[in-house]
């Protein structure tokens, strides 16, 4: 652990993607304590005060009804988060069962499952989130369904393709001939070797799984007015572009701290954890 | 003859390929009596692993592989027991070493949980201290200083020659009735190899376990087993106690076996492929009483 973090220190990238991960995360968990007008997170409105560009105390301006657009891109940060954690906890199991299951134990159970995520790898990912929000009502739970349906898929490849290799592996034989379960080799024996490479996609995909909840907002399929979101408040803002350009240049580079910053994480994490093996 | 612990006769083995039925193993017949080091020597591609995967049931899961003829193990035909109950025997009553033993050991647990999973198999009450003891105890059978070290140890922390002694001490740790060594400890140096197969050899004389030994090596085949069985291309093409075999070895392909290991005093190896033809000369076999 403390070798883990000293790897990650020594590499300024890495150092640059921890703090713009922390800065996310913390201002996701203490928007209440930090947000200058929390309330603006809500239906408020205040039209002495609209469309305002960066000033004191709205530092970053206010939108078109009145609300400070800094309290409500931390509120919006808070929803992404929450969101793309819940995407993965959903679909990291979904894929790797999947994933284990097929690459272990071969056969007709790989044919038909890895037949079945190809089905889903086939679809475009924006294209299948929007078909699955179109059909369902667009709420934060059916956002939350819709990325989940097409990232499943990406986790069973992966955890497919490190579960071949693992097999070949002398231990999975070993445990084979002192007569461990099939269940006990696939989550006990071949899962933990997984667990380096699922991490690392894990950090990655959680700026990927932000931007395409952003992009499902942008296009209206996503969270609803008045909740904070950082892709409809960039799609209201692109209206009224260039004159009010605060109203998207401050949401669009708090999507792309939020993807850059993970994005780094992920690579360093890539990197001391295959230096591990 | 009394019960022997594993006997197999006629075991034919095909595998069904696009190109037809590929036979591997042409009828192999072999008994090891209780408590015998049996030793099955033969080149690569011989067939003396498959026999042993046979043995422990793996390849009967396979749907390509055709297999027939007898197998029983204590008494019991395998051929006619489930996968679960063949899989109930697997690390209990029969126990297997592998040639490289750091890669048989999981990269990612320490020592220790991978030697509790092994005795839970017996004992599915055991507690992390018990299974601790138990474990410590076996370590020291196979002399390795600092057992306690070594358990909170992983394996690619560890010497070949110390994952080897660990192999073999997870292997007997359920007293099985039956080891196979595959080849045990070719991915070491000849020294570590040396001490650990005498380590072994002392065990399993003490504890009375059976031990079919597989390997290539003919001099380690004659300082372990009592009797040799040597396979080629599938067929047992001879069989007698070591000492005898090695004194007088009688079918071509036995003898061209011995020729071929190389001497310090010189003079070229032999061409192994050269009179091939005589290689399938049917058995021979050596008078030999299997003891109880």
């Amino acid at each position: 652990m403390r070798r883990t973090l000293s790897i990650l220190l020594s590499n300024p990238l890495s150092v640059i993607g921890l703090l713009l991960v922390g800065t996310v995360v913390f201002s996701a968990i203490f928007a209440d304590f930090i947000a200058p007008f929390p309330s603006h997170r809500g239906a408020v409105v205040d039209f002495s005060n609209f469309n305002q560009p960066p000033h004191w105390p709205n530092i970053f301006g206010t939108d078109l009804v009145g609300r400070d657009l800094f309290s409500r891109i931390l509120y919006a940060y808070r929803i992404s988060l929450m969101l793309g954690v819940v995407v993965l906890a959903i679909a990291v199991p979904i894929g790797v069962t999947v994933g284990l299951a097929a690459g272990y134990l071969g056969g007709w159970v790989d044919f038909v499952l890895m037949r079945l995520t190809d089905v889903f790898l086939s679809i475009p990912p924006l294209v299948l989130a929007m078909s699955v929000m179109g059909v369902l009502e667009p709420t934060l739970t059916n956002g939350m369904l819709a990325v989940t349906t097409m990232w499943w898929p990406w986790y069973a490849r992966l955890a497919y393709n490190v579960t071949r290799s693992e097999s070949q592996e002398g231990y999975v034989l070993a445990a084979e001939i002192i007569g461990a379960s099939r269940l006990h080799i696939m989550f006990r024996e071949i899962l933990p070797n997984c667990v380096p490479s699922i991490v690392t996609k894990m950090t990655l995909d959680l700026g990927f799984v932000i931007l395409i909840a952003s992009s499902l907002s942008f296009l209206g399929l996503g969270v609803q007015a008045p909740t904070p979101d950082l892709g409809s408040m960039v799609a209201e803002g692109g209206n009224y572009l260039p004159d009010s350009w605060w109203l998207t240049v401050f949401p669009s580079l708090a999507i792309l701290i939020a993807v850059f910053g993970f994005n780094l994480l992920g690579d360093a994490l890539r990197q001391v954890l295959g230096a591990d093996q | 003859m009394s019960d022997p612990i594993l006997s197999l006769r006629d075991l034919k083995l095909g595998f069904k390929t696009y190109e037809g039925l590929v036979e591997v193993l042409h009828g192999i017949s072999l008994r090891i009596g209780r408590g015998e080091k049996v030793a099955l020597v033969g080149e690569s591609g011989s067939g003396k692993s498959v026999t042993a995967r046979i043995i422990l049931g793996l390849l009967q899961e396979l749907k390509a592989a055709r297999i027939s003829g007898a197998i029983h193990f204590d008494g019991a035909d395998l051929e006619k027991l489930s996968r679960r109950e063949r899989q109930a025997l697997r690390g209990t009553r029969m126990s297997m070493i592998f040639q490289d033993p750091t890669s048989s050991l999981n990269p990612v647990f320490p020592i220790h949980v991978q030697f509790h999973e092994v005795l839970r198999r017996m004992d599915r009450n055991l507690t992390q201290k018990q299974g601790m003891q138990r474990a410590i105890s076996l370590l020291t059978d196979v002399s390795i200083p600092e057992p306690e070290r070594v358990l909170q140890a992983y394996a690619f922390q560890l010497s070949g020659g110390m994952n080897q002694r660990v192999m073999i001490a997870m292997a007997l740790a359920n007293e099985p009735s039956l080891l196979i060594a595959d080849e045990p400890g070719t991915a070491l140096d000849v020294t570590v190899q040396a001490q650990t197969l005498h380590l072994m050899r002392d065990l399993v004389v003490r504890k009375g376990t059976s031990v079919l030994f597989i390997s290539h090596n003919l001099g380690v085949v004659r300082e372990f087993a009592d009797r040799v069985y040597v396979i080629y291309k599938g067929r047992i093409v001879e069989h007698g106690p070591t000492d005898t075999l090695f004194s007088k070895p009688l079918h071509p392909y036995t003898k061209a076996l011995m020729a071929a290991v190389p001497r310090i005093t010189g003079g070229g190896i032999p061409d192994i492929a050269e009179n091939s033809e005589a290689f399938l000369d049917p058995m021979i076999d050596h008078e030999v009483e299997v003891p109880a």
